[in-house]
């Protein structure tokens, strides 16, 4: 009889880091799917080539570092399919499958790969896109449907939560798929609750105090970049109290850039990108003080 | 004690005498030194003779839990710590014990008195006694139901009034009030514990988290609101903790006279029968799943005390000490043989530490041999409660590293002579206490 010995817990709770990948990726699919409802088919090309290109990426780094090949755990899918989401329908397909490449290959595996981002890589590929095509992927497309067709519940200019008609970004065609998968996911303790409740918190008390229109604040990216870009675990502090305070300065940022520039969508990706940059400040300063630990 | 037997086990007294035939006492029992011998290799024994002792503040007397002779005292495996000097005794068949004094109405100063002869160990591995007689003011007695394994073992419906009974013995000693521990999703107990009280001055508190013996700081923190260092323990906060198999031996020692020399200990997992068995002290675990019908299949691993913190066992021929209070059999395909993969600082350890401790980021540091940082970040806070590493989602072996950064600090401080580095005699840090049996590589989950 040949017995094991180990430390405990002699057993896991399943949760995987695929588990949560590709949980993350179901929701990308499904808005995926509503944008090339929205756009055509152009939107499917360009998912398909920023996800292809993101993960060949990421093999082909791999195999030349000699690594251990790790497209199934989904990360490179998910950075592929996101680039694809923070464009407009009307690029040509060579700038996502750039951006794509950029997002694996400089922001993710010239870092460390996963886990050890310093950005979030599809927010970085998004500015990277968007500082060196402007032009190309300036936000002009306006959906193909009407959007007085499309006045569910008669909710009038709030409808577009359920279904944004005036989408510009692939992202933005359905708020309402992003806060279903997003409040799936911390049911499922797949993402943490505090990020996002003070990250929204945050931009509606401030957009009311500062007397803003909520149909412009609360738009289809907000939702993503609360539910899936700050969530980000590599880029969002580890720290219970460091992650309330990642989510009010996400807020923050948001509707300061939004309020100067009034476009809160291009806010909320810059607003991420930034408070990324400060993460690790946040989570070193918010260390906690251990039960055990007796004043002196 | 056949009586006693009888009610928890269903065997017939002859079938329970084939099983313990021989068994394996073990001269360490509790945290302090290991105790002498005061008996010889021949020597005749009886149920309930002291056949150990020592003279230390921490000290647990041991006790014969057979009638028989003694065969030899040697180095044999022991289940939290590789190998100790135990008694092996072989039975004789009989029944003989020596006589167990009963009292019914003891006084405090015979409570002292029994508690001190019997060697009741918590199942932390601090004796009673000791708790009881440290200079510190004791004003409240915590019983602490929440441990599953201790829970489950101990707390059937028999056992409860005994169970309140050995509280009040412990209250008396050390005129306390005394508070039972339940978990909130337990209703069951608290109720049955209710109706037993008959309204006696003892309260149920009612706590969201299960507490194993190992985090009696935090739940006397948890209760009293003071915090206590982690070199101290919860008698500094006027809190004594105690176990269901705590309360249960006192008031077996105190009212009946019987030393520990049996526990209850629920076998489950891969077995042909799980249930709870009354075992001597020192019958080898391979005979305690005997009782329970044997394996179920090939077994891949044996574990003591519980599946979330306990100590995997390298053979079967441990013998079952006081702590013991599970033992859970997994087949070879329940194993967990996952491959540790990158943090991804997902932030679920620390949602989970009962403690407020960075785990993974400790893990991290370890892994690497910082262990100045996982000295700054309290890697010595943490209480092993392994939960860190149940919820990683990349399966990285969080307690194990844990554990090797606090032994390394150790040792860092504390081996002067040696002139070789730390690192090289660190062990696989499986067991409860570092252990010097050399073993210079790191298992992850793997086999032995």
């Amino acid at each position: 009889m040949k017995l094991s010995v180990s430390n405990p817990p002699h057993i896991k709770q399943g949760v995987t880091v695929k588990t949560i990948m590709w949980s993350k990726i179901a929701i990308l699919v499904a808005v995926g799917l509503m944008a090339v409802f929205v756009f055509g088919l152009s939107a499917l090309a360009m998912i398909l080539v920023s996800t292809i290109s993101a993960v060949l990426t990421e093999a082909g780094i791999q195999k030349m570092t000699k690594q251990e090949l790790t497209i199934k755990d989904g990360d490179a899918v998910s950075i592929g399919i996101l680039i694809a989401l923070l464009l407009p329908s009307t690029v040509p397909l060579w700038i996502p499958a750039i951006g794509a490449f950029f997002g694996v290959a400089l922001v993710k595996h010239a870092f460390g790969g996963l886990g050890s981002t310093l950005f979030n890589p599809a927010i970085a590929a998004w500015v990277f896109m968007n500082m060196s095509w402007g032009a190309l992927t300036k936000v002009s497309s306006v959906s193909h449907i009407g959007s007085a067709s499309y006045n569910i519940l008669f909710l009038g200019k709030y409808s577009d939560i359920i279904f944004e008609s005036g989408a510009g970004m692939l992202a933005e065609v359905s708020s309402f798929i992003l806060v279903i998968g997003g409040l799936y996911l911390i049911y499922k303790k797949y993402i943490d609750w505090r990020i996002p409740s003070s990250f929204v918190v945050t931009t509606v008390v401030m957009a009311l105090l500062l007397g803003e229109d909520l149909s412009y604040v609360i738009t289809g990216m907000l939702f993503l970049g609360v539910f899936i870009l700050a969530t980000e675990t590599a880029t969002s502090p580890i720290t219970k109290n460091g992650r309330f305070i990642y989510g009010l300065l996400c807020g923050v940022l948001t509707i300061m850039y939004g309020f100067i520039s009034s476009n809160y969508v291009v806010a909320v990706l810059y607003a991420v990108f930034f408070a990324n940059a400060v993460a690790p400040f946040i989570e070193k300063n918010t260390s906690p003080k251990p039960v055990d630990e007796v004043a002196l | 004690m056949t009586k006693e037997e009888m009610q928890n086990n269903s065997k017939t007294p002859k079938e329970a005498e084939e099983y313990r035939q021989q068994v394996v006492i073990p001269l360490l029992q509790h945290r302090g030194p290991i105790c002498e011998p005061l008996v010889d290799v021949e020597d005749n024994l009886l149920i309930g003779q002291k056949i150990g002792e020592c003279d230390s503040d921490y000290a647990a007397q041991v006790h014969s839990s057979i009638s028989g002779h003694i065969i030899a005292i040697e180095e044999r495996p022991h289940p939290s710590c590789v190998k100790k000097p135990s008694i092996i005794i072989e039975s004789n068949g009989t029944n003989g014990s020596i006589n167990f004094k009963t009292c019914t109405n003891p006084s405090k100063e015979y409570i002292f008195d029994t508690l001190q002869d019997s060697g009741i160990v918590e199942l932390d591995g601090y004796p009673v006694f000791n708790t009881l007689t440290s200079k510190k003011i004791i004003d409240t007695v915590l019983v602490n139901l929440t441990y599953p394994s201790d829970a489950n073992s101990n707390c059937t419906s028999d056992n409860i009034p005994k169970i309140i009974e050995g509280m009040k013995l412990l209250m008396k000693a050390s005129d306390a009030e005394g508070v039972f521990i339940v978990n909130k999703t337990d209703g069951q107990l608290s109720s049955s514990i209710r109706s037993s009280l008959n309204g006696d001055n003892i309260k149920i508190i009612n706590t969201k988290r299960n507490y194993i013996p190992l985090m009696n700081n935090l739940l006397a923190h948890d209760m009293t609101g003071i915090r206590i260092s982690n070199r101290d323990t919860p008698a500094d906060a006027g809190v004594m903790i105690s176990s269901a198999y705590g309360a249960l031996a006192v008031s077996k020692a105190v009212l009946e006279g019987i030393p520990p020399i049996e526990v209850n200990v629920t076998v489950s997992g891969a077995v042909k029968n799980p249930m709870i068995n009354t075992v001597s002290i020192g019958t080898s675990f391979k005979d305690a799943i005997q009782s329970s019908g044997g394996y179920l299949g090939e077994p891949g691993k044996i574990i003591m005390n519980g599946i979330l913190s306990g100590t995997a066992q390298a053979t079967d021929e441990v013998p079952v000490i006081k702590s013991t209070t599970e033992i859970t059999v997994q087949s070879i395909d329940e194993v967990v043989r996952d491959k540790p993969g990158p943090c991804i600082h997902c932030g679920r350890c620390v949602d989970v530490c009962p403690v407020n401790i960075l785990p993974g980021r400790i893990a991290s540091f370890s892994d690497i041999g910082r262990y100045d940082e996982c000295s700054k970040l309290h890697v010595h806070s943490c209480v092993d409660c392994g939960l860190c590493d149940y919820v990683c989602p990349s399966s990285r072996h969080i307690l194990q590293l844990i554990r090797f950064a606090r032994t390394a600090l150790i040792r860092l401080f504390n081996i002067p002579e040696e002139k070789e580095s730390p690192n090289l005699k660190l062990g696989c840090e499986s067991c409860e206490t570092p252990c010097d049996i050399g073993t210079t590589s790191v298992t992850q989950g793997g086999t032995k």
